[in-house]
């Protein structure tokens, strides 16, 4: 008993000293390309030391027959990474089926051989298999980057148009084989003649430019952030041009409400104060605020009130039926005063009747969603 | 930054009124990632950089290669980029007074590349290699200056002995 115990420890006594050794060195172990990688994917120092630790110490991530080899020679673990990861990665997972082989043939092995791999070996199983896995996840995750790190400014700089020589946004190749930006292509067709920028061959016709599917997808894929800013450039280029061909979307959005509401007084002016009631439709901003102003000020005071906010308003309208009339030069000032009158004394009925209430919200909601829509447009 | 060197450009070079802001900004951008690239790899015997604040204004120097009778002249020249640069070749102009006969009395130089040769894939990287191959080679046949042409192509030793008379006078 006493004999397998000291056997049984035996083997990691054996291997501590190692293991500190291996801890000593992986400041060496780790390339610095490799810490990077790690630091990307958030794996600190300490977790990346305490990974490699646990892993050197499972003695049970190798096949049998390579253990035994371990075991019987006693000749020291090589610290070179990459034969290890050689050594570890294609057997990492399977570990598992051959810790169950081993307990289904217990053929020429002693008893204490036996008994040991088994302690040994299933208490680390499990760690050794997640820490191989992720073990494996880093150093494909390591070869990858180191791979992909010495051709990816070559790649830059072929997938670059020679243009704007930035990465292409929306490849268009010519028939002489060469690749641009759509858009910078286009330009040099317009500006610079139908001739290849780079090798002076004619272009058929620089008018129908087409994407490069392949290539931009290729582009995509591996400029994914040159791409996104290109987009968003692009994107806040357009809102620009807009906001500066439009003076300002929402003023010239009231501003046409306005010339629409004037047009319908004016309207109405000609064609009576039956027609008023339809032409409170949804969008009249204006009508809708008076009226809102009314029945705030009906709730809260009297009725003689009233008489005054009336003519207050009749104020309004006539300012708004005089631009009407300075249009179209029609109609004299004592018409247009008393129809403003009539008009916004209508306007308060339908205020008062309560009915309104509902179409003013959904007016409102109206006007809100017209002003979105264009803004969202705009964008 | 861009748009203030737009701004001044404007003025200093010709401007069309309907190019937008944003066009200005891409001629910019353009610039900057030349001057990035000219900073990582400068071609041998040239630099070039912005003068002042203004992205369109660019100051060169070439060092007049050994072997020609421009050797040991450092020639300054101005470079200046239109507002629509990649689509359009930039000026440029000697500072230094140099007997050549492709570039004429008030310093500009004719290049093919420079005029209908132009490419919007060339570079300022390029354009000066071109500057400096033609002190190397001048070409007679395309002459702004025929009096130096003539020579160089009848009496070539004399034209040499002048144009390093004219480095050793002006470009030290």
């Amino acid at each position: 008993m006493v004999n397998e115990e000291q056997k049984r420890c035996s083997p990691r006594k054996q291997k501590k000293p190692l293991t500190e050794s291996n801890v000593e060195n992986s400041n060496t172990l780790f390339s610095p390309r490799f810490k990077t990688a790690a630091a990307l994917a958030g794996w600190d120092e300490e977790a990346l030391l305490l990974a490699s630790l646990v892993v050197e110490d499972t003695p049970d991530r190798d096949s049998r027959t390579k253990k035994r080899f371990v075991l019987n020679s006693k000749s020291p673990h090589t610290n070179s990474r990459r034969k290890r990861r050689v050594q570890r990665s294609p057997h990492s997972i399977p570990v598992a089926v051959l810790n169950l082989d081993d307990e289904e043939t217990p053929k020429k092995e002693s008893g204490k051989k036996k008994k040991e791999k088994k302690t040994s070996g299933n208490e680390v199983t499990q760690g050794s298999k997640v820490e191989g896995s992720e073990l494996k996840e880093k150093g494909s995750d390591d070869s990858s980057s180191n791979s992909a790190l010495p051709c990816i400014d070559k790649l830059r700089d072929e997938l670059s148009c020679a243009i704007c020589l930035e990465i292409c946004f929306e490849p268009s190749t010519t028939p002489c084989g060469h690749s641009f930006c759509r858009k910078c292509l286009r330009s040099a067709a317009d500006k610079c003649g139908k001739k290849c920028p780079k090798c002076r061959q004619l272009i058929s016709n620089g008018r129908s430019c087409t994407v490069n599917t392949v290539l931009w997808n290729t582009i995509q894929l591996l400029f994914p952030q040159e791409v996104e800013a290109r987009k968003a450039a692009s994107a806040s280029k357009v809102r620009h041009t807009s906001a500066a061909s439009n003076i300002i979307p929402e003023a010239a959005f009231y501003n046409n409400l306005r010339n629409q509401s004037t047009e319908r007084a004016s309207g109405a002016s000609s064609r009576g104060m039956s027609t008023r009631r339809n032409n409170m439709t949804i969008e009249d901003e204006d009508a809708a605020a008076s009226v809102r102003r009314f029945r705030r000020e009906i709730d809260g005071q009297s009725r003689g009130s009233r008489v005054v906010h009336v003519h207050n308003n009749s104020r309004n309208g006539t300012s708004s039926t005089v631009r009407a009339r300075t249009r179209r030069g029609i109609t004299s000032q004592d018409e247009d005063a008393a129809l403003a009158q009539r008009l916004q004394r209508e306007e308060f009925m339908q205020a008062f009747r309560g009915t309104s209430q509902e179409q003013q919200s959904s007016a409102r909601a109206n006007v809100r969603a017209m002003a979105l829509r264009m803004r969202d447009r705009r964008i | 930054m861009i748009s203030g060197g737009g701004g001044r450009s404007s003025s200093t070079s010709s401007t069309s009124s309907w190019a937008p802001t944003t066009w200005v900004s891409a001629s910019g951008k353009r610039i900057q990632r030349e001057m990035m690239e000219l900073n990582n790899d400068p071609p041998r015997d040239c630099s070039a950089g912005p003068k002042g604040d203004n992205l369109y204004h660019w100051i060169a120097t070439i060092i007049g290669t050994p072997g020609t009778p421009y050797q040991g002249g450092i020639f300054f020249l101005d470079i200046i980029f239109p507002t629509d640069y990649p689509f359009k070749p930039p000026q440029v102009i000697f500072k230094t007074r140099i007997y050549h006969c492709n570039v004429d009395p008030d310093g500009h130089v004719s290049m093919g590349i420079l005029k209908d040769g132009w490419s919007p894939a060339l570079t300022i990287t390029k354009v000066l290699l071109a500057v400096r191959s033609i002190l190397t080679n001048p070409d007679p046949y395309n002459a702004v200056v025929p009096g130096i042409a003539h020579l160089y192509l009848g009496d070539r030793a004399k034209h040499d002995d002048i144009a390093a008379e004219c480095t050793v006078r002006f470009a030290k």
